[in-house]
């Protein structure tokens, strides 16, 4: 496939507007700026792109449900606060292509009527921030932000937000109070935040992939964005890899790649060869596993749902027969749990106590009756929480206990491993 | 209206009603932790989750409306053990020392766990702790994280009900605890709602600490006796020893809200100073006697016709008191000689209430807060009436409405307001009469309009202090509101010259249609009642015409000094203390031939006595209040009076049967009943509907608001402004009084919990004005004014106006009615670092 995300990385100064611009960049914003924003959304409807931060909502219909009043301002947020671990396919973005995203959110921006867009970064992309800086005042200088660009009248101010060091604040109610000023604790919802979001007005979050996808659709047309990979959820993805593969790295292919194609033909296979797989985190640490007779199961939306698991970030953590699977439910749920905000209750104690437990298991201090604990606890705490935080660690534990029960129950009967 | 299935039950509710408040109108209980109706829903702690038919998940049913058809199951299997499993979590990491917590036994947790929790305990892990002492976070909180659910609620109510915004949440997950900014002292108004709101024992107060057990203490549904907001609270002593004061959630206009007076100020009942037997003056010195002597004394030196006599009562004695004194003076004394303030101008007053309407019946705060518009002027709200600005806070940021607040001095409700105006202090009349100039006032009679149509906008903005832009801003806000609520305070009286533009404002206001109702906001709990219990030298019970008007507190030292005062009778009232011109007032009480006092400390008024009665405290008697807004509610006794102290009512009652043996009802219901013909505003107040809890009235008990007087022997006078003092090269700051948020009049200064708050005197300036003089907050200053010099503490207030001093009339170290003269206007006083 022909890259489209990634394919002004490793061209020298790519992150330079004048060689983005050379590559073809902001020629799909003069093009868009010339289409009526209701035609931008269509378009954007009829590419079939769906939201690549995780929950993959259709984007277009998203886009849609801003209202049209002009007079009520609206505001476009970038959620680039890339938390998940195993995930860094849109800090590839920022730090290498900025222009990119930057060009991706003015079409967006208009087509919606923001006349007010932010990038809430992660705080500790400390290149990627100032790198898009630099971009956006690059932007501004050629008159692709500010007011009335490229002589259309329409105005835009972009602003980078750094964030402030928790993953919560990816959760998109909470990237706003965060904006806002406030702790980043989730809102309820509804409303929703395309009636009342950033201080109260309409707003779109989106992710960095996502409305770096935009250019592509407006310049190619929605017909040949929907004509990459299947037809629910086409497109290119983007697919971090990192784990136990010969070449781990960011891989941009059609979605609905399956795993055993990224690991084998595009990764180069397992690290050691002398170790089996084990295991494959399809979607960043809070999807359930796959085990290998899932193998062939295409990496999409929809795919991933059937087999109880989920695309998430596109973060495939591959792990082959060395790796205790208790160990890594510990980190996994350590990182939850301290990465929880504190507001509702199962999430904010519950996350904790299982942390506990888990790290009793690990350590060769496991009691009779904690996997029957543990699957107890992940049912007070399933489908209970404020936000999807808290059924995140719960659908990670309760993947690895499903397939590897007996690893778990050895931990208990042994006081120690038997994968290592 | 929308039609909902609760456990198979059909119920017919408003749409937009939470599930939680329709389950309970079905009768169905649902526990939370995190809601409470009038703060922002959280939907956080997950007690509250029910099951919706056809929702996967289940919903937190605090923050889920309903919608038309919905079946909802609030006992479901899985309701069951959520709520079970929401109360494991919540106990993991608590720290179980019920036996130690002062919540123990009224714990919401512990309800909680008892009805719905696991009663076994599966979390075998070691428990985070937060800390291993509780922290005090102010003279009156003390906090103990380890105990908290993250309700949160804390915090909430400190932002949206308080205004304070001094508590957060620190860390986050299961570190996560609600405090002050890195735990440090907190402040702020020491309010203590953070404390009331608390489920569990987490947000304590400090000087109720390991004193008791909730079920060893008896308590009494009373009023707060500070200021004339009317708060309801119950106070509960142990062993005769007052040691707690509550609010209760859903009753009395103030909820769960109580201010730093309300909730830690009740102290000085127990104060060991307080009298507990007459005192008589013998060769100079005043010793206890028995009470045959005293009032044997007081019939011998009161004569009942012929000679000149007065008497001053305190608006905080109750309704019946107050009826009964002026009975005692008009009918057995013969003399219209009585005052309730030794503040306010008797003629002020009588402008006042016919200015404010108080004449036509009581006002319920949230029929203004249901407004177009809000007016506050003159008035320190904040300070003087905390949870007025409360409720004003709370409801105006959940509706579309104007609040306009104009004052010279900031304040915290100025958060609130849609417009601010910074004005010259004592300048309300120049506001008020540049607003009408912008507005159209042709509908009003011209003799009413002369002094007005005469004044020059220019010279008017320039003696308000106020910019062109901001007048015409606010008349257009009035101008196009159907409704308009102001609420004037006490300002009003102490610069009574603005009284009569505030009427005229309303007369005009009212003359174009729109609906205008005036809350006057006064600083003395029973003020209201007193005026209406005619305890005034120009009117009589319920506002009625007197045949002879007499003298007010002015007056009554006027005469005195001049040595034709026979005898005066000052009940409760610190005179020598709070009226204006201090010096003044000494040497007028000194000179009355015969003064009794009657009080519950040894006042400076009483110590210049010949006979002083010990009387009751508001948690030793029966009676009614009259609020601000004209509700009368009953205050409830709790305890006798000490020692040989009597009831005021008895003591009042004694003196005049010892002229009058058929001098006045026996009790008081049966004076009540007399009020109720003699003031036909009071004729359906009763004893029974006033306490009754009132969570369908949606705290506004209308059946306790007054009826209007059907004829009011009102009228506004002109009132010329005093001279000012002079000196302004000298003394650079114009001197502003009123009360401190912790102390109002005399009686929170017998409270240890308020003066442990603040005890020394505070002078407080704008920020700009100290940085000019190069002060900063905390500098120890000295305040000298013509007639006298102070040490105080510097305050400094962002936004407030320049050139002007505020002094809180409370201290003793610094009194500040020495820095006036009679019949002179305010005061200027200059400020130097010590």
């Amino acid at each position: 496939m022909e890259s489209v995300l990634l394919k002004n990385i490793g061209k020298p100064d790519a992150h330079r507007i004048e060689n983005y611009v050379r590559n073809g960049g902001y020629r799909a914003l003069a093009a868009a700026l010339k289409l009526a924003p209701e035609h931008i959304i269509q378009m954007v409807k009829d590419s079939g792109l769906r939201g690549r931060g995780g929950a993959g909502f259709s984007t277009g219909l998203k886009w849609s449900f801003i209202p049209k009043d002009p007079t009520v301002a609206k505001y476009l947020c970038c959620n680039a606060d890339e938390g998940e671990p195993g995930t860094f396919k849109d800090r590839g973005i920022m730090d290498n292509d900025p222009h990119l995203l930057i060009e991706g959110m003015i079409i967006s921006s208009y087509a919606i009527g923001a006349s007010n867009a932010y990038i809430y970064i992660r705080g500790e992309f400390v290149f990627g921030a100032r790198r898009l800086e630099a971009a956006i005042k690059e932007a501004y200088e050629r008159g692709y932000l500010g007011g009335d660009i490229l002589g259309s009248g329409f105005n835009l101010d972009m602003y980078v937000h750094r964030g402030f060091g928790a993953y919560i604040c990816g959760e998109e109610t909470a990237l706003l109070e965060s904006i806002e000023g406030y702790r980043a604790q989730p809102r309820k919802k509804p409303p929703f935040p395309a009636l009342s979001g950033l201080y109260g007005k309409p707003t779109v979050i989106n992710n960095v992939e996502t409305l770096s996808c935009i250019p592509a659709i407006i310049e190619k047309g929605p017909e040949w964005f929907a004509g990459i990979g299947p037809a629910k959820s086409p497109g290119p993805k983007i697919y971090c890899v990192s784990g136990h593969v010969k070449k781990p790295g960011l891989y941009e292919l059609a979605m609905g790649a399956t795993a055993r194609d990224i690991i084998f033909n595009h990764c180069g296979g397992m690290l050691r060869d002398d170790r089996a797989l084990k295991a494959v985190i399809p979607g960043g640490v809070s999807a359930p596993l796959l085990t290998p007779k899932d193998l062939d199961t295409p990496l999409d939306f929809d795919s991933l749902a059937a087999k109880g698991s989920m695309l998430g970030s596109g973060a495939v953590i591959v792990m082959d027969s060395s790796t205790c699977m208790v160990k890594t439910a510990y980190i996994i749920n350590r990182f939850f749990s301290h990465e929880s905000c504190g507001k509702c209750t199962p999430c904010r104690d519950g996350t904790p106590w299982l942390t506990k437990i888990l790290r009793r298991l690990e350590h060769g201090e496991g009691r009779a009756g904690d996997v029957e604990m543990l699957e107890s606890l992940c049912d007070n705490i399933f489908g209970r929480t404020f936000c999807p935080l808290g059924d995140g660690a719960v659908m990670a534990l309760r993947g690895a206990l499903k397939n590897f029960r007996e690893e778990f129950q050895y931990h208990v009967d042994h006081k120690r491993c038997m994968a290592c | 209206m929308v039609t909902v299935k609760i456990n198979g039950k059909e119920i017919t509710v408003e749409d937009g009603t939470l599930i939680l408040n329709a389950a309970r109108d079905a009768g169905f209980e649902v526990p939370t932790f995190c809601y409470q109706a009038d703060l922002i829903g959280i939907g956080s702690c997950r007690m509250c989750l029910v099951e919706i038919e056809g929702q996967k998940k289940l919903q937190p049913s605090c923050v889920t409306p309903v919608l038309h058809g919905m079946s909802i199951n609030t006992e479901s299997p899985t309701v069951v053990s959520a709520r079970a499993g929401v109360l494991e979590f919540l106990l993991a990491n608590h720290a179980l020392d019920c036996p130690v917590c002062d919540k123990g036994g009224e714990c919401e947790l512990q309800d909680m766990v008892y009805r719905y929790g696991p009663h076994k305990g599966r979390h075998a892990e070691p428990k985070f702790k937060f800390h291993e002492k509780d922290y005090v976070l102010s003279p009156v909180i003390i906090k103990n994280s380890n105990r908290c659910v993250q309700c949160v609620k804390c915090v909430r109510v400190c932002r949206e009900v308080v205004g304070a915004n001094v508590l957060t949440s620190l860390n986050r997950g299961d570190h996560q605890e609600e405090t002050s900014f890195l735990r440090s002292f907190l402040d702020c108004d020491q309010d203590g709602n953070c404390i009331e709101v608390c489920p569990v024992g987490c947000f304590m107060r400090l000087p109720y600490r390991y004193k008791t057990r909730p079920w060893d203490l008896k308590g009494a549904d009373t009023v707060c006796p500070y200021c004339a907001t009317g708060c309801r609270m119950v106070i509960e002593h142990r062993d005769g020893v007052v040691i707690r004061a509550r609010a209760q959630l859903g009753v009395g206009l103030n909820s769960e809200t109580l201010c730093a007076r309300g909730r830690f100020g009740f102290d000085f009942i127990n104060n060991p100073n307080r009298l507990t037997t007459p005192l008589v003056r013998k060769r100079g010195a005043l010793e206890p006697a028995s009470w045959e002597e005293a009032m044997g004394l007081i019939k011998k030196n009161f004569s009942v016709g012929g000679g000149k006599v007065g008497g001053i009562a305190s608006p905080r004695l109750v309704n019946e008191e107050l009826y009964l004194f002026q009975k005692l003076f008009r009918t057995v004394f013969n003399s219209p000689n009585i005052d309730s303030s030794s503040r306010w101008d008797p003629l002020a007053v009588e402008s006042f209430v016919s200015a404010a309407s108080m004449h036509e019946g009581g006002v319920s705060i949230f029929d203004c807060m249901a407004s177009d518009t809000l007016l506050i002027i003159g008035s320190h709200l904040s300070d003087e009436n905390p949870v007025t600005d409360y409720i004003v806070r709370r409801i105006s940021a959940n509706r579309r409405m104007n609040v306009i607040i104009a004052s010279p001095r900031a304040m915290k409700l100025d958060s609130s307001a849609t417009q601010l105006l910074r004005h010259l202090p004592g300048a309300e009349d120049s506001v008020l009469e540049a607003i009408i100039l912008n507005l159209n006032y042709d509908k009003l009679p011209d003799e009413t309009l002369k002094p007005v149509k005469d004044a020059r906008l220019e010279a008017l903005l320039s003696t308000a202090g106020a910019l062109d832009k901001e007048i015409k801003a606010i008349a257009r806000k009035l101008g196009a509101s159907s409704t308009v609520a102001v609420i004037a305070g006490t300002d009003f009286l102490r610069a009574p010259q603005s009284i009569p533009a505030l009427g005229l404002l309303k007369d005009l206001l009212r003359s174009r249609g729109k609906k205008v109702t005036v809350l006057p906001a006064l600083d003395r709990c029973n003020q209201r009642g007193a005026w209406e219990m005619g305890v005034h030298p120009g009117f009589g019970p319920g506002y009625s015409r007197v045949d002879k008007k007499g003298l007010g507190c002015d007056g009554i030292l006027a005469a005195a000094e001049q040595g034709e005062l026979d005898a005066l009778y000052i009940a409760g009232s610190d005179v020598a203390s709070m009226y204006p011109d201090g010096e003044f007032a000494a040497k007028a009480l000194s000179a009355v031939k015969f003064l009794v006092v009657q009080d519950i400390f040894l006042t400076e008024t009483a110590k210049l006595a010949h006979v002083v009665l010990p009387g009751a405290s508001f948690a030793e008697k029966e009676g009614i209040f009259t609020n601000q807004e004209g509700r009368a509610q009953i205050i409830r006794k709790l305890l006798p009076p000490p020692g040989k102290a009597k009831r005021d009512f008895d003591i009042i009652r004694a003196v005049g049967e010892s002229f009058d043996p058929s001098f006045g009802p026996k009790n008081p219901v049966l004076v009540l009943d007399e009020i109720r013909k003699e003031a036909p505003m009071y004729g359906d107040v009763s004893l029974v509907f006033n306490n009754k809890k009132n969570i369908e009235d949606k705290l506004d008990n209308r059946a306790a608001l007054v009826k209007g007087a059907q004829s009011a022997a009102l009228k506004v006078s002109r009132i010329e402004p005093r001279a000012d003092l002079g000196g302004a090269e000298q003394f650079p700051f114009r001197l502003v009084t009123g009360n401190h948020l912790f102390h109002s009049g005399m009686l929170s200064r017998m409270s240890s919990s308020m003066t442990g708050l603040l005890n020394a005197a505070v002078i407080e300036i704008s920020e700009g004005d100290a940085d000019a003089l190069g002060l900063r907050n905390g500098d120890k200053v000295s305040v000298r004014g013509a007639a006298c010099e102070a040490q105080m503490t510097l305050r400094t207030r962002k936004g407030s106006g320049k050139g002007m001093a505020f002094v809180a009339e409370n201290f003793e170290d610094a009194p500040v009615a020495r820095f006036f003269r009679r019949g002179k206007g305010a005061p200027r006083v200059a400020i130097t670092k010590i």
